[in-house]
């Protein structure tokens, strides 16, 4: 009974981290395939969507609602405000950048996100202090209780499935919509599309802050697993890039699979490394492995070769 | 960028006249005179004097000669405990800019753990110093080897990805050993941190600053020597297409793994010099927090220029300094980290070229263009 609790914890552990790594890599690649940009503050937009997460959080629960009815709104509500955030960012900056750019695009958005991603970080620390903020349990409800004795804690089981259901209606809104499909041909090539009358403009800005809600719903959903503090963005920016490194870049299939890869790796350290490496073994086993495979398949698993950098 | 004005070089030798546009004959010099500013005044480029030969071999222009015959003796003349403090610091992060630049400028690759490649290099001669009883002196060359050694290991791995992917491994690799240190508790004492050894017994700040600017000088000196020579040429070419290079039969990935490997060491010597200055390490000095200053210190400075690096630092660092002494704000700690965040935003969207590109169309207008071309052969 041991080893099945054991390899229980580990199967659970996997797919639950390994769901909302998904929802932050197909983000990052999303902006990475359309806009061809490196973007290094897509962690802060997890940020963001805790803190308003937080926020919306403690305001509706005061409201005497449904037990259920809160943290819908603070999830929902907290995707879209950092999507408006990010599509301010992008008008007020990439756009500006795209206009003046001359060669090497690539590495100045990377500097440029760079400097947003410090803006915003101290920024948060400036308005909201230090400290962490975070709420003990997000989805209350009696029925939600068994979870526990099946060793699932439900707001990571419900975690997990918004992950599946964001990622489901996005990958459907890229494929059956006619604006999915503008995005996927920019992606493809921006010339192109802008000759048969696909607004770019529009669809970057709708891109960046697509991703931006993306980011957000997966920092507000987790907001009782690790609570909102300014500089708690690193991490899943960390991952995010892991992913879309192991994966290659921009492919969004690919990341989906490659967070669930990096949940198991991460899991399959933590359940049965820790003991004998310590602590820091999760991050030494996933730079082992990224460096075998890139060793053996420099553009990533299902990657292809990428425009590199050194344009 | 730097190619077109090498390429005017031996413009440095030719004399006002030839610059005139329209003189019947007249030699037209491509960059050196400033043809198209109209107006204003064009001086004569130093003749070929030995003496700017020799500075121009070392790396410095004529104008760079005069600028740092001006400023040594200024910089000996500071006598407040602050402001020497301030100025190493400064000379320290100039140091480390120049390094960084030495990749991310000329063969086009950033090092986002660089904060990592000098933390070792403090971490090394820290730990020899606390477990062997090693003095800070023994520790140097350790310091630069072990550093030199994981940026060859670390370059031979990933630098042939190029690009984006070489920023995220170097990346996962800092945040590797940044985990590292703070989980291995008996080498690092981890959070806790090493206390390490003073370079000097006095408790004055005058010999590190004279220290620290023997380092930058060596630095730079040695840097601008590999800019300057073969390899050099092949950065360059690299760092402008790497394609093109490798086609024209440039070995992309020896010079990159090479120039990636000095960067490296460069990086560890300075950080030995931090162990020994600051006293305490602890695994914060890896942190990419520390990358994302020398970078943006750097990228101001301009790309491809490394004295941008470090003349960015000395202007950026004591103004950081006295902002954070305003009373009124004193309470924000991270209003420098905004104000970098803000600079590396305007720099990168307004004024790519940084710092060495405003000095060069400031000087270019001015007319001492060719006082600010260091003599090639």
């Amino acid at each position: 009974m041991d080893v099945l609790r054991e390899v229980w914890d580990f199967l659970s552990t996997a797919i639950l981290r390994g769901g909302m790594y998904s929802l932050m890599a197909v983000g990052l690649a999303l902006v990475f395939g359309v806009m061809n940009i490196a973007n290094f503050a897509h962690g802060e937009f997890y940020m963001l969507g805790a803190f308003f997460g937080y926020f919306i959080l403690n305001a509706t629960n005061k409201l005497g609602l449904p037990v259920f009815v809160p943290p819908v709104i603070c999830i929902l509500g907290a995707g879209l405000g950092v999507a408006l955030i990010a599509g301010i960012i992008e008008r007020t900056s990439f756009r500006a950048l795209r206009k003046r750019s001359r060669g090497q695009w690539l590495m100045n958005t990377f500097l440029l996100t760079l400097g947003i991603s410090i803006i915003l970080q101290n920024g948060a620390r400036v308005l909201f202090g230090g400290r962490y903020r975070g709420v003990s349990r997000m989805w209350k409800g009696e029925s939600l209780n068994q979870l526990f004795q099946i060793g699932l804690p439900p707001d990571r089981l419900i975690g997990f499935l918004i992950a599946v259901v964001s990622i489901g209606g996005f990958v459907l809104f890229l494929n059956k919509t006619s604006t999915g499909r503008a995005i996927r041909a920019v992606s493809q090539d921006e010339v192109g599309a802008s000759l048969v009358g696909v607004n770019l403009g529009f669809i970057h800005t709708l891109v960046f802050s697509l991703s931006g809600l993306l980011a957000g719903i997966a920092g507000a959903s987790l907001l009782s697993v690790t609570p909102a503090s300014a500089f708690m963005g690193t991490m899943p920016l960390y991952k995010s890039w892991f992913v879309l490194i192991l994966v290659g870049m921009g492919s969004i299939g690919g990341s989906i699979a490659g967070g669930l890869i990096l949940g198991v790796l991460e899991s399959f350290a933590i359940t049965y490394l820790t003991q004998y490496l310590g602590s820091g073994s999760s991050e030494i086993i996933c730079l082992t492995v990224i460096i075998t495979i890139l060793l053996i398949k420099p553009n990533g698993i299902f990657g292809k070769a990428v425009k590199s950098a050194v344009e | 960028m730097s190619a077109d004005y090498s390429s005017g070089a031996p413009g440095a030798a030719v004399s006002v006249g030839d610059n005139v546009p329209g003189v019947p004959g007249g030699r037209r010099v491509p960059d050196v005179g400033n043809n198209d500013s109209g107006g204003g005044r064009t001086f004569a480029a130093p003749a070929r004097h030995p003496v700017w030969r020799a500075a121009g071999l070392l790396g410095f222009s004529p104008l760079g000669v005069v600028v740092v015959i001006v400023c040594l003796p200024l910089l000996m003349l500071v006598d407040n405990e602050y402001w020497i403090k301030t100025l190493t610091t400064a000379l320290m992060y100039g140091a480390l800019a120049m390094a960084f630049d030495f990749t991310s400028g000329y063969i086009g690759i950033v090092n986002f753990g660089f904060a990592a490649f000098m933390g070792l290099g403090a971490y090394v001669t820290g730990c020899l110093c606390w477990h062997l009883g090693w003095s800070p002196w023994q520790g140097l060359v350790p310091a630069v080897f072990a550093a030199a050694v994981l940026g060859l290991l670390l370059g031979l791995l990933t630098i042939r990805l190029g690009g984006i992917f070489a920023a995220c491994m170097t990346w996962f690799a800092a945040m590797a050993m940044l985990s590292a240190t703070s989980n291995w508790v008996s080498l690092t004492r981890g959070a806790t941190g090493l206390t390490i050894p003073l370079l000097f017994k006095s408790a004055a700040n005058f010999p590190y600053l004279v220290t620290m600017l023997v380092m930058a000088l060596v630095s730079y000196l040695v840097l601008s020597l590999f800019v300057r020579s073969k390899a050099g040429l092949a950065f360059q070419a690299i760092g402008q297409d790497q394609e093109a290079a490798s086609i024209s039969g440039v070995d992309s990935n020896y010079y990159k793994v090479m120039n990636f490997t000095i960067s490296c060491a460069f990086a560890g010597f300075v950080g030995w010099f931090c162990a020994h200055y600051v006293g305490v390490l602890t695994p914060q000095v890896l942190h990419t927090r520390a990358t994302v200053e020398i970078m943006v210190i750097s990228y101001i400075g301009g790309r491809g220029s490394l004295w941008g690096g470090l003349v960015a630092a000395l202007i950026i660092i004591p103004t950081m300094e006295q902002v954070k002494s305003i009373q009124a704000l004193s309470e924000i700690m991270e209003l420098r980290l905004l104000l970098y965040g803000l600079l590396m935003i305007l720099v990168m969207i307004y004024y790519p070229g940084g710092l060495s590109e405003l000095f060069k169309t400031v000087v270019r207008r001015v007319g001492l263009g060719g006082w600010a071309v260091a003599y090639k052969k």
